[in-house]
């Protein structure tokens, strides 16, 4: 197994190590200028220098914030509103059809509405991030609590156990697995659509950063809060997937 | 089997769009703020919007965008994932490159692409292509990859060459689950062109969304944002109805299809 696994790695960095043989080629050869793309030692060093700078820090504080209020807000929503419609058949037969319609509905066309109601500041963005990330979450949610073997449920309700006992004792635990999938998909998702409704209306934040580069034709400073949010995103993932494999500790494993 | 969140089918949809419309209604006259007018004000729109000749245009134009989009997207992935599911080192190769691209923002390169194509059709099909290739490939590989090995052996054996494998074996064994990665694809083509419009500000659905709210038109902004959930919605419904008649054979999968750029 071990021998196998060196060269896939390798095999794996391959496709990482052209792209940024092609683009350092590109620039060093002068056939792309620099105005139009930049070599990537200076992005990166560029990268290096503003994640020291206060200014820059404060820009991604911001975009945090409201990554996290809306990704904390999809969660309740969508975890409750997934366990309820497993619960009670009136809920199920009100929240199925209504998921159903808005899921491919792109939400980001919502934004504009956020924005006449919500103002342009923190809030507007924010409901955005949470309209975004709550179906995927309520929808692994559901799967999750109706997958829960019912014989489970039936026999500590028949010793005596309350069904709220039931419900965090018994159906969210065996529904962790799927809500925590849920949640990773959604959390990736916040980090996508913050950026998105930064670059689109915005006075400060990573995505304000990059629209407000692209203005004055400033490149590098175009890709350094791409990189900075994308960085974000697969660091937010990895360590979400770390936090997943220990609360799951025990659990089997599935595909 | 357990009962799906998602098994209404018909009427129900329909009724949750009345029910969604009348909740709309009250809170705007509740709240009584000029930023959300009633349903029926932005509703009275439609028509006028529908009949308008540019907005019609912009619309089609920016359908035009998307399907040429979402068509390369699948000539590409689909291909890609399938390789991937059934080849070990296919897999270990594009697998890094994959999940470095999976959290980009898509729709986010706009501006960088726009640098180097211009803020023409190119940049936005490019754009959109880029969106709807990632979650088909990953679909198209999981079900490669999950298509029984005695198939192939026994195809092997009649004498079957790999490229004849591919085609008339892993792709149908496969084709749900790649018309799963097609779904989402079919949404995330429609987000990322609504988005990418929405941050080149030069023509289309998205254009015409900010530049309704920049002049107050805040019916139009309404009558837009119906026209642009209802073309989601149909899209998706059609999909699904073409997925039951093409895998009809398969077991059916209900998943909602959800994914943002």
């Amino acid at each position: 197994m071990m021998r196998r696994a060196i060269p896939e790695t390798l095999l794996g960095s391959l496709p990482v190590v052209l792209v940024l043989a092609l683009w350092q080629g590109l620039t060093s050869a002068g056939m792309a200028p620099p105005s139009l793309l930049p070599p990537p030692a200076a992005v990166f060093s560029r990268l290096a220098q503003q994640l020291t700078d206060p200014v820059f820090l404060g820009h991604a504080a911001t975009t945090l914030f409201r990554l996290f209020a809306g990704f904390t807000i999809a969660v309740a929503i969508g975890v409750a509103l997934g366990v309820l419609a497993t619960g009670s058949r009136t809920v199920g037969a009100l929240v199925g059809p209504v998921v159903r319609v808005l899921a491919p509905v792109p939400k980001i066309a919502l934004y504009p509405a956020f924005i006449l109601i919500l103002g342009f500041e923190h809030a507007s963005k924010i409901a955005l991030v949470a309209a975004d990330a709550v179906f995927p979450i309520l929808l692994a949610t559901y799967q999750g609590t109706s997958a829960v073997e019912p014989k489970l449920v039936w026999s500590a309700l028949a010793t005596g156990t309350s069904r709220r006992k039931a419900l965090f004792t018994i159906v969210l635990p065996a529904a962790l697995p799927s809500v925590l999938t849920g949640c990773r998909i959604g959390l990736v998702i916040s980090c996508i659509v913050v950026f998105l409704a930064e670059m689109i209306s915005s006075t400060n934040g990573l995505g304000h950063l990059l629209v407000y580069a692209s203005r004055s034709f400033r490149t590098v400073d175009m890709f350094v809060p791409l990189i900075t949010i994308s960085i974000l995103g697969l660091a937010l993932n990895a360590g979400f997937n770390a936090l997943r494999a220990r609360l799951l500790a025990g659990f089997p494993e599935e595909s | 089997m357990t009962p799906r969140l998602t098994s209404t089918a018909g009427l129900p949809p329909l009724l949750a769009c009345l029910g969604l419309l009348a909740l709309w209604e009250l809170a705007a006259r509740v709240f009584q703020i000029s930023g959300l007018p009633p349903a029926h004000e932005a509703l009275r729109q439609l028509p006028a919007l529908l009949a308008d000749r540019e907005a019609l245009f912009n619309i089609a134009d920016s359908v035009r965008r998307m399907a040429i989009g979402f068509g390369l997207a699948l000539l590409l992935a689909v291909p890609v994932g399938l390789l991937m599911g059934r080849s070990r080192l296919i897999a270990a190769f594009f697998n890094p490159l994959l999940m470095i691209i999976y959290p980009v923002p898509k729709a986010a390169l706009m501006p960088i692409i726009m640098l180097w194509l211009g803020v023409g059709d190119a940049s936005k099909t490019l754009v959109i292509f880029l969106g709807v290739s990632l979650p088909v490939i990953y679909h198209s590989y999981q079900g490669a990859r999950a298509v029984e090995e005695k198939m192939l052996w026994s195809a092997a054996a009649m004498g079957m060459r790999p490229l004849q494998r591919l085609v008339r074996i892993v792709l149908p064994a496969a084709l749900p689950e790649v018309f799963v990665g097609i779904r989402t694809g079919l949404v995330l083509a429609l987000i990322t062109m609504v988005t990418s419009e929405m941050i080149a500000r030069q023509a289309g659905v998205g254009n015409i969304l900010f530049n309704s709210l920049d002049m107050a038109l805040y019916d139009t902004v309404y009558a837009m944002i119906v026209i642009i959930g209802g073309l989601g919605f149909i899209l998706d419904l059609l999909f699904e109805r073409l997925r039951a008649w093409l895998v009809a054979w398969a077991e059916p999968v209900h998943q909602i299809a959800v994914g943002t750029s």
